[in-house]
């Protein structure tokens, strides 16, 4: 029985890096791209233990209200369906869930199977009725299993930093969502002020990989530092949130400039 | 080896063998590379399965379009869902279902596949 790996090394051809296309057939890139993607898939199983103390722990508990804020920003609502992708252990499914209802439905997808386990456990532990409208759902972010404007709502919190092909991830969000209707797209900021991102560099270098270290996952949590310097500025991600067809995008900080949140409308 | 599908009635939750997801659930979910209907593999013989993305399953004498005789989206035989798009099936692992497209298989034949055949 054949896998999808060597076809899906194929299909990836398309989203080839420059570098890749510069050597000709790009094979090496597309491997290169596929193989990023399951390391940090990789990551997240390993991480998923202690994901959430460690949120609490290295934003103060403020992580919690960014991730409010991000769900308030979506405009998700009673009855709608709404996706949270790159889920994780559920923090923003949660919420929504308590948004849209049971009338509503969320569908919180992730590529990290420990992580929507870690989920699923907490949708047992804490038993809130509204939380019998959340699915878990393992997918790709730039494959998403859904026809096209589906949804009311879409947020991503921590997530698209992480995607190998920013671009053709908001355009899947794009096509999945209905006219009119809102991404909310909370990360970390990649700013442009010496000061915020040297605050940035300080902090990770200094208090996050430290405590990281103590539950062994100091490779893990150092490479927050480069997934930043790799992530894209507020007004870049407006610009393509724009290509890929919204009709508005807005970066907004939060944190003093260290998180950042994108608001874009079909 | 052959697959036997049963016509799936419709029932509300995860089954208790952890594998099964809602029939809510698989009526939202499609295939995440043709983006269409995920279905299920039926009992009749290759004609009724739409394996195109595999060339020795394009018989020369077979009238377009073949029919799926089965609609079901989720196999309970294999415990999973089915793209008859693409000719690939993905796992349901513990209620949760794995649309992770370099995690899905190509469908089994009961003539066996060789390694050349399962590549694109």
């Amino acid at each position: 029985m054949g896998t999808l790996t060597a076809a899906i090394s194929v299909a990836a051809a398309v989203v080839a890096s420059p570098a890749g296309r510069r050597r000709g057939r790009g094979s090496a890139t597309v491997r290169c791209s596929s193989s990023a993607s399951s390391e940090r898939q990789a990551l997240f199983n390993r991480i998923a233990p202690v994901y959430d103390n460690l949120n609490d722990v290295l934003s103060l508990g403020q992580h919690r209200t960014w991730k409010r804020i991000c769900v308030s920003w979506s405009r998700a609502k009673r009855g709608d369906r709404v996706l949270d992708l790159c889920c994780g252990s559920g923090d923003i499914a949660f919420l929504l869930s308590q948004k849209v209802g049971l009338d509503g439905e969320v569908m919180a997808v992730d590529f990290s199977r420990q992580q929507l386990h870690t989920a699923a456990e907490r949708q047992e532990q804490r038993w809130k009725l509204c939380y019998k409208n959340i699915k878990w759902i393992e997918g790709d972010a730039l494959d998403l299993p859904f026809t096209d404007c589906y949804f009311d709502a879409v947020t991503v919190g921590y997530g698209l930093r992480n995607v190998v092909d920013k671009p053709r991830a908001i355009r899947e969000i794009f096509r999945v969502l209905k006219p009119g209707s809102t991404a909310s797209i909370l990360d970390f900021n990649k700013s442009s002020s010496l000061f915020t991102t040297s605050l940035q560099s300080w902090m990770i270098d200094n208090v996050v990989v430290p405590l990281a270290s103590g539950y062994g996952l100091t490779e893990e949590y150092k490479y927050l530092k480069s997934s930043i310097s790799q992530y894209l500025t507020g007004e870049e991600l407006e610009k393509l949130a724009k290509e890929a067809g919204f009709s508005a995008a807005k970066h907004y900080e939060l944190g003093g400039g260290l998180m950042g949140s994108l608001v874009a409308t079909r | 080896m052959r697959r036997t599908v049963t016509l799936l009635s419709r029932h509300a939750g995860g089954g208790g063998d952890g594998r099964s997801i809602p029939q809510a659930l698989s009526d939202v979910l499609v295939c995440p590379l043709s983006k269409k209907p995920l279905s299920g593999v039926d009992s009749i013989p290759s004609l009724a399965t739409a394996h195109y993305c595999c060339p020795r399953f394009r018989p020369a004498n077979l009238a377009a379009p073949v029919r799926v005789l089965s609609r079901s989206r989720y196999c309970e035989a294999s415990g999973s869902l089915v793209s008859d798009a693409v000719g690939v099936s993905f796992p349901v692992v513990d209620g949760i279902p794995s649309l992770v497209p370099k995690d899905g298989k190509f469908l089994e034949d009961d003539q066996g596949k060789s390694e050349q055949d399962s590549k694109l």
